[in-house]
């Protein structure tokens, strides 16, 4: 499922947040977002989430239009920055939710729903932890909760914002190579978005760069370190200028 | 809830470490805390022991015979229907308001939400007032109602109305800030994952909100029973049909019935003393859960 | 606009349509009784000596109660959230019971106590003082009544004073009560004065407390809430809703100048953090 995005702009008031934008992500690909704060690259994850309503352009999914459509009908799985688990739900339940309020005659029977469960549970390496309530686990394991309460939809497109922002380094660069291994098992069309390089740099199959709401430089990670566009992604990056 | 995030100063100023540079002299302390205390005692719980008291001074029998007075029963039922109309119809209302003002943008939200504090900076006796004006014999619609032989001052429903005007604001002052401090992120997950209004509503929201919804409803039930300035203007103080127990406490006093006027007096204190126990209980929770959240 | 979350037209339009019929159609309702009949009997009612005098007597009474709950309410709120002391816990949950108590239960508490045969009452009468059916009386009910609003307002900002800024001075060789009056007092300033004002605002229209311990002796201890009553009981409907007019308008410029303090507030914690 690949996802495009044509002329994307959002404001929210005088302050324009992301301007004319296009981008394509190819199916199968993981991307990443990559800019400083303000950059836009969480407002255009969320647009293309549907968690936002642009001012003007187009979003596609696998070549339809999905600008009119909810979050939900675009089956876009969302990971948020802060987990935002269901606090008063079991990791049982906050894995089954996409499931259980399907309308009933798509909703898959109590046995289907505690094996996918279970499925995803044994994916994140979390089998045990069914009982357990957010508030008992650690950010690490919140973190993978979260990926799989996403998964549980069978999403097109997997969209994480900031997935590894909130954890401590050594966390992080786990988390990090774990989600490179488990997109090169599912070949799910990824969209990360990031403010460390390093990650960006590590895990995508592809990069973009984003300031002040514009695009700066798409590309591969080392044909971006290679050939910086401008002065902003030289000096974002460190490069040192090439003369 | 100010008084959650109270509790995290039990780290601070232990009285028995030796003095600390932003500590004050023991001496100093223990002054203004015998100044405050004493100025509680004395002013403020004195009143609260003194209905206890009065209640009680013509002897336990008496005391219970206070309620079984037919004019007292009437007025106890009345204040029953009252707070029963009135503090469901304030719900519903404070959550469809609380679920706008702290999900969504608009334009005059600040205005919107400054009316819904209206209430509490009105004299009571305007929120009686206004019905009178507009409900009264003289009062605008007063005429038409006289036509169709429906009255609604110094009848039931006028106490209802006054009633609900002046404790429409608790339910939604208590979720606001308690709705807009949790944010919208796990509603906007359950969108995500396809949850339709509703089912966002009742499975995610309402969860989250239990107990500063509990507490909004308890302290609008006893403002609902207590209230006593609207619903004298309103009532006509028609003795067994439009007295409420507040009312009814009224007359009993002006007739010198005073154990029995307490004896009235010391259920509506109970029922203060239960709301104010019950918000401490939920403050506390808010505390274990804002805790938990953050581990 | 398109809104993400649902509910939107259910919510607002339910909420306005609650506040219009239980409010604004009411107070329309105020106003029209208001300007009906003629202008001369409208500022005769407004403007007359019995009501000038329950004018003066409910703002200069509600100021005073105010300013001494801002004493003794920042004294307990400094208590409370700086010092541990046995009890503690119980104290601040009843700081409210003004607040939830029923006016009408805390009126007759009050006269009870504080008239010439009551626990207060008869030791103050021995040395002259009486302490109900007059002023006196009034000022003790509108304490009673605001002093949680001073507490509550100014417990969250006490809590946020930075411990820094006070070692800070003391390093610099500030004593305590130096530090105190230079550091402490102006930070918590708007605060204190948004908790007098709340204060104040419910003083002036109380009505179920004041009612039993006044007298209600016209041009001495009438309050204005009383005045509206006794015009509605002659059926002066125009009258009464002038008087309520001229309460409602003190409501909002109070009102106003407590959104003031609260913004003052606002800047300074803002500058602080």
């Amino acid at each position: 499922m690949s996802i495009r995005v044509e002329e994307l702009s959002k404001a929210y008031g005088k302050h324009a947040a992301l301007h004319n934008t296009t981008l394509e992500v190819c199916t199968g690909k993981l991307v990443a977002l990559l800019g400083p704060s303000g950059s836009g690259k969480t407002t255009l994850l969320r647009l293309i989430a549907g968690l936002e309503t642009p001012n003007a352009g187009r979003v596609f999914f696998h070549g339809e239009e999905v600008t009119e459509k909810s979050a939900y009908e675009r089956r876009a799985g969302f990971v948020f920055q802060h987990y935002a688990l269901f606090q008063h739900m079991t990791v049982f339940d906050n894995i089954a939710f996409g499931l259980e309020v399907r309308p009933r005659a798509t909703r898959p029977s109590k046995a289907q729903i505690r094996d996918r469960v279970q499925e995803l549970l044994k994916l994140i390496q979390l089998e045990a932890f069914g009982k357990r309530y957010p508030a008992q686990l650690s950010g690490g394991q919140r973190q993978r909760v979260a990926l799989a309460r996403a998964l549980a939809i069978d999403p097109s497109v997997l969209l994480l914002d900031e997935p590894f922002g909130a954890l401590d380094a050594k966390v992080r660069k786990e988390l990090r190579a774990w989600l490179r291994r488990f997109h090169d098992e599912t070949h799910i069309t990824s969209l990360f978005v990031t403010h460390d390089q390093e990650e960006a740099f590590e895990v995508a199959d592809e990069v973009v760069i984003l300031n002040e709401g514009s695009i700066q430089q798409i590309g591969s990670p080392h044909g971006i370190r290679k050939d910086p566009a401008n002065v902003f992604v030289q000096d974002f990056l460190g490069i040192e200028y090439q003369i | 809830m100010a008084g959650a995030i109270q509790d995290l100063t039990a780290s601070r100023g232990l009285a028995r470490r030796p003095q600390r540079a932003t500590e004050e002299r023991p001496l100093v302390r223990w002054l203004l805390i015998a100044i405050s205390v004493g100025f509680f005692a004395g002013f403020l719980l004195l009143p609260l022991v003194a209905v206890f008291v009065e209640g009680f001074r013509r002897g336990a029998a008496l005391y219970f015979q206070s309620f079984s007075d037919g004019v007292s029963l009437e007025a106890m039922k009345l204040t029953l229907i009252t707070a029963g109309i009135a503090v469901p119809c304030n719900t519903v209302f404070g959550v469809a308001a609380a679920w706008a003002i702290t999900r969504f943008e608009f334009r005059g939200k600040q205005l919107f939400t400054t009316l819904i504090d209206l209430p509490l900076w009105i004299s009571p006796v305007i929120g009686g007032l206004i019905y009178v004006l507009l409900f009264g014999s003289q009062g605008v619609l007063g005429p038409w109602l006289q036509q169709h032989h429906w009255r609604i001052i110094y009848n039931t429903p006028g106490i209802v109305l006054a009633t609900v005007f002046v404790t429409f604001p608790f339910v939604a002052r208590s979720l606001i800030p308690l709705m807009q401090a949790q944010g919208l992120a796990e509603e906007e997950a359950a969108l995500t994952l396809g949850a339709r209004g509703w089912q966002v509503f009742l499975r995610v929201t309402l969860p989250k909100i239990k107990w500063g919804l509990l507490y909004g409803v308890i302290l609008c039930n006893a403002r609902a029973m207590g209230e006593f300035g609207a619903v004298s203007v309103v009532s006509g103080h028609i003795r067994g049909l439009t007295n409420t127990v507040p009312l009814q406490i009224e007359i009993l006093y002006n007739e010198y019935a005073f154990a029995a006027a307490f004896a009235l007096a010391s259920l509506l204190s109970f029922l203060a003393l239960i709301t104010l126990a019950i918000k401490g209980y939920v403050e506390w929770r808010a505390l274990q859960d804002l805790k938990a959240s953050q581990l | 606009m398109k809104r993400i979350l649902p509910g939107f037209p259910l919510t607002f339009g339910l909420s306005v349509v609650y506040l219009t019929l239980i409010v604004l159609i009411p107070f329309a309702a105020l106003a029209a009784k208001a300007f009906s009949g003629s202008w001369h009997h409208l500022w005769e009612a407004v403007t007359s000596a019995r009501v000038v005098a329950s004018y003066k007597l409910s703002f200069g009474v509600s100021l005073l109660a105010s300013l001494i709950n801002g004493v003794f309410g920042f004294i307990t709120a400094w208590v409370l959230t700086r010092y541990q002391f046995p009890g503690r816990r119980v104290l601040d949950g009843l700081v409210d019971l003004p607040f939830a108590l029923p006016t009408a239960v805390a009126g007759i508490a009050l006269t009870s106590l504080y008239a010439p045969n009551g626990w207060i009452g008869a030791p103050l009468a021995k040395i002259g003082v009486a302490a109900a059916f007059n002023r006196l009386g009034i000022l003790i009910a509108l304490v009673f009544i605001g002093f949680p609003f001073v507490v509550r307002t100014l417990q969250p900002v006490i809590l946020s004073l930075s411990e820094e800024v006070e070692e800070a001075a003391a390093l610099l060789g500030a004593t305590r009560l130096q530090t105190f009056f230079r550091v402490i007092f102006p930070a918590t300033l708007p605060a204190l004065l948004t908790g007098i004002t709340l204060s104040f605002g419910r003083a002036v229209g109380e009505y179920g407390s004041i009612v039993f311990i006044s007298g209600n002796l016209p041009f001495k201890t009438e309050i204005t809430p009383l005045l509206i009553v006794a015009k509605l009981e002659q059926y002066d409907y125009q009258g009464a809703a002038g008087i309520g007019l001229v309460m409602l308008l003190l409501s909002l410029v109070i009102l106003g100048l407590v959104n003031t303090f609260q913004w003052w507030n606002q800047q300074r914690v803002g500058r602080v953090a």
